[in-house]
């Protein structure tokens, strides 16, 4: 026993003892399983005004014939003046399907003035990628459960 | 002796990896049976049992590899170049390095970070090891341009392999197709509309050369008639409110028109395009 | 010679099979890769590995054949990391009796229950008390009067809740208590009343300045250009002067109102977001427990 190469052997035993170990691979964070997912080329499109007519009753339907005429002759000719998003016109009409002609317009209103407001950027409007303030209609119609940040 | 010793304890280890290496080529075969039929998560994780009882790591490579395509086909790219970073370092040849690297750069190109894709091209240019491979990267390169909407560097890309390569042909094509921004702009500023009659909405440039033109008569009208505020009103309000949104609508008109042009060559690539896609 | 080298060839022989049957012992067994042992070991990789999913799906192979109290933890652990509470309460429930690992089941029931954001169930198991826990009782106390913190529910005596705290965050606590009873809320009627009066003034109420000042800019500017029309004997701008006046005028009442509502949800939210970023600095004064 003392002529073998006890350094041999006792090498040989590290190498196998340290394949023992596996690899040790970073933390996961697949939580959630997951299927195939085809991945689009083509880039995103630029966002048009949306002519939908809501047909959810015929005020609506009316509403929604008188904003899209507003947006073919003027709308789509003045360039892009509203700061907010939704713009002025959407949000009217999203006030009034939340809530009522009147109080739709109240809203939009309330809306219009706080647009003619120079120094809007220092009240709390979240500011979204587009640049552009949000401030949608829900958080007007006086029911403070629907309010959002 | 000696050889008599070197002889057992070869004969013991061959003995003690082979019968394990049947059991590990059988869950291979599993995990790659789940990735062919797509799923990839379950793949993933027989990919990950097969390299924790792969104690010699003889599948090391594959397994990273693996498992950065899955994550690549689930659309998940950071883990995918994690994955592909591994089978990087786990390479045990000069092939299975620059494939592993090239996966990358697709990923990179996915997920739409040009710069780093194009940086590690030039990587792989600049490495000597791969002096052979130009054209695979100059591939990849021109793809990288392509998905960054850069046809004519993509179109140059492509030149370098081949002047009259298909992709090369199709990037020229569609450079070519697209309308200069610059003038459509610069045409709204001398006659609101002109710009965009040139990006092809011809209704909305000749609305707008209307409405420029009633703004215009009614401001001048007011100023004869000594209207002055109702001039300047009209003038703010809705002279200079339409001159500048046909000037918008101009860069906006010639943006959707490229857009449009980019798109239809994107999915040609996309659905008919036949060689090899990122 | 001869005997004596082949002695140290077998004794030499039989070290290296010894020791490859260690080896083999330390590596996982790629005898049957599924095989319940292969399962958890895999399992507690994965674990460690924080692949939780994945981890929870052989843990769940490995109990059908075997029973540790261990494992079942650590699937209901897996369970709650990625936010599957349910199943995390189930399993923890299993733990209640006859383990050893009853007590951090109990506490981590809680906890579950808490991230699950039913903070009245929580209130009332609290209470219950097979559920209860001798070993963390005063955590299991603690969680409970900090959901008053978390939701709409009346808060308690002050000291009933402060006392479950260190000294150290006391000042800390006490001051979001005293926020959360009184909070410095805007009132809607009060900022639709002022701004009948002086148009803007509601906004300037709920801190809108800018606004307060359009409307009243707005308001002046249109009725002095309606009232300015009608002496002139212009009717017709005269009226829309008038219904611009109006226009703005009634939409700034509304507007003051709802701003008033705004202000409030704002503060609310300021609230819920400082509360939660404290807990969770301190981890929700729990501790760690992991198996």
């Amino acid at each position: 026993m003392t002529r073998l190469n006890i350094g041999k052997i006792l090498s040989i035993c590290i190498y196998l003892f340290l394949f023992s170990f596996p690899y040790n691979l970073n933390a996961q964070t697949d939580w959630v399983r997951w299927e195939g997912k085809e991945t689009f080329y083509q880039l995103p499109a630029t966002h048009n005004h949306d002519y939908t007519v809501d047909k959810s009753s015929f005020g609506m339907i009316l509403l929604s014939v008188l904003r899209n005429t507003y947006y073919f002759f003027i709308s789509d000719l003045d360039g892009d003046n509203c700061p907010f998003e939704p713009s002025c016109s959407a949000f009217f009409l999203q006030s009034v399907k939340e809530t009522s002609i009147i109080k739709g317009t109240l809203m939009f209103a309330d809306r219009f003035t706080r647009d003619l407001n120079f120094f809007k950027g220092m009240n709390h409007y979240a500011l979204l990628a587009s640049k552009k303030f949000s401030d949608p209609a829900y958080n007007y119609t006086l029911h403070s459960a629907k309010i959002k940040f | 002796m000696k050889i008599r010793f070197t002889a057992i304890l070869l004969l013991s280890t061959f003995l003690f990896t082979a019968k394990a290496q049947d059991h590990l080529l059988i869950q291979s075969d599993y995990a790659n049976n789940l990735f062919n039929s797509k799923q990839y998560y379950d793949a993933i994780t027989e990919y990950k049992r097969l390299q924790f009882f792969d104690s010699t790591k003889t599948f090391n490579y594959e397994i990273n590899y693996k498992i950065g395509e899955c994550y690549k086909a689930g659309a998940k790219y950071d883990d995918a170049v994690k994955y592909f970073s591994f089978a990087e370092l786990s390479a045990r040849n000069e092939d299975e390095h620059f494939d592993s690297k090239t996966q990358i750069i697709r990923t990179n190109i996915l997920r739409r970070t040009t710069d780093r894709a194009l940086q590690l091209c030039d990587e792989l240019e600049k490495d000597q090891r791969f002096n052979g491979k130009s054209d695979q990267i100059n591939y990849w390169r021109g793809w990288a341009f392509i998905l960054a909407d850069n046809w004519e560097y993509a179109a140059k890309s492509f030149a370098k392999i081949n002047s009259n390569h298909e992709l090369k042909i199709l990037a020229e094509q569609t450079d070519k197709a697209k309308v200069s921004v610059t003038f459509a702009k610069v045409i709204s500023y001398i006659l609101p509309g002109a710009g965009a009659i040139y990006s092809g909405k011809i209704l909305s440039g000749l609305m707008s050369i209307g409405w420029n033109l009633l703004s215009g008569y009614w401001t001048v009208n007011s100023f004869i008639e000594d209207r002055v505020f109702d001039g300047v009103v009209v003038a703010e309000l809705v002279w200079l409110r339409f001159y500048r949104g046909a000037i918008q609508n101009a860069e906006e008109f010639a943006l959707e028109k490229n857009l449009e042009v980019s798109n239809k060559s994107l999915r040609y690539l996309q659905n008919e395009y036949k060689g090899i896609k990122p | 010679m001869k005997t004596k080298t082949n002695k140290r060839f077998i004794v030499a022989f039989f070290f290296l099979i010894v020791l490859l049957n260690t080896a083999n012992c330390q590596l996982p067994t790629a005898g049957n890769i599924f095989s319940p042992q292969n399962r958890l070991q895999f399992g507690n990789f994965l674990y460690k590995d924080r692949d939780y999913l994945r981890a929870a799906e052989e843990f769940k192979e490995y109990l059908k054949n075997e029973s540790n109290d261990t494992i079942v933890f650590r699937l209901a652990n897996s369970y709650f990391k990625i936010g599957l509470f349910t199943e995390a309460v189930d399993n923890f429930k299993g733990l209640f009796f006859g383990s050893q690992l009853s007590e951090e089941a109990r506490l981590l029931f809680y906890e579950t229950i808490f991230f699950r954001n039913d903070y009245k169930s929580l209130r009332e198991l609290a209470d219950e008390k097979n559920y209860s826990s001798s070993k963390f009782a005063k955590e299991i106390e603690r969680l409970k009067y900090m959901s008053y913190f978390f939701d709409n529910s009346a808060l308690p005596d002050e000291n009933l809740v402060l006392k479950n705290f260190p000294d150290t965050v006391q000042s800390r606590l006490v001051n979001f208590y005293q926020q959360k009873k009184f909070p410095q809320h805007k009132s809607p009627t009060t900022a639709a009343i002022l701004s009948t009066f002086i148009p803007g003034a509601g906004k300037i109420y709920t801190g809108e300045v800018g606004d307060g000042i359009t409307s009243l800019i707005a308001t002046a500017l249109t009725t002095y250009l309606a009232v300015t029309n009608f002496n002139a004997d212009h009717q017709f701008r005269g009226w829309l002067f008038s219904g611009l006046a109006a226009f703005f005028y009634a939409g700034n009442i509304y507007g003051s109102a709802a701003s008033a509502q705004i202000y409030n949800a704002r503060i609310q939210f300021n609230f819920n977001k400082e509360v939660k970023l404290f807990f969770e600095q301190r981890n929700y004064f729990l501790p760690k427990i992991d198996y």
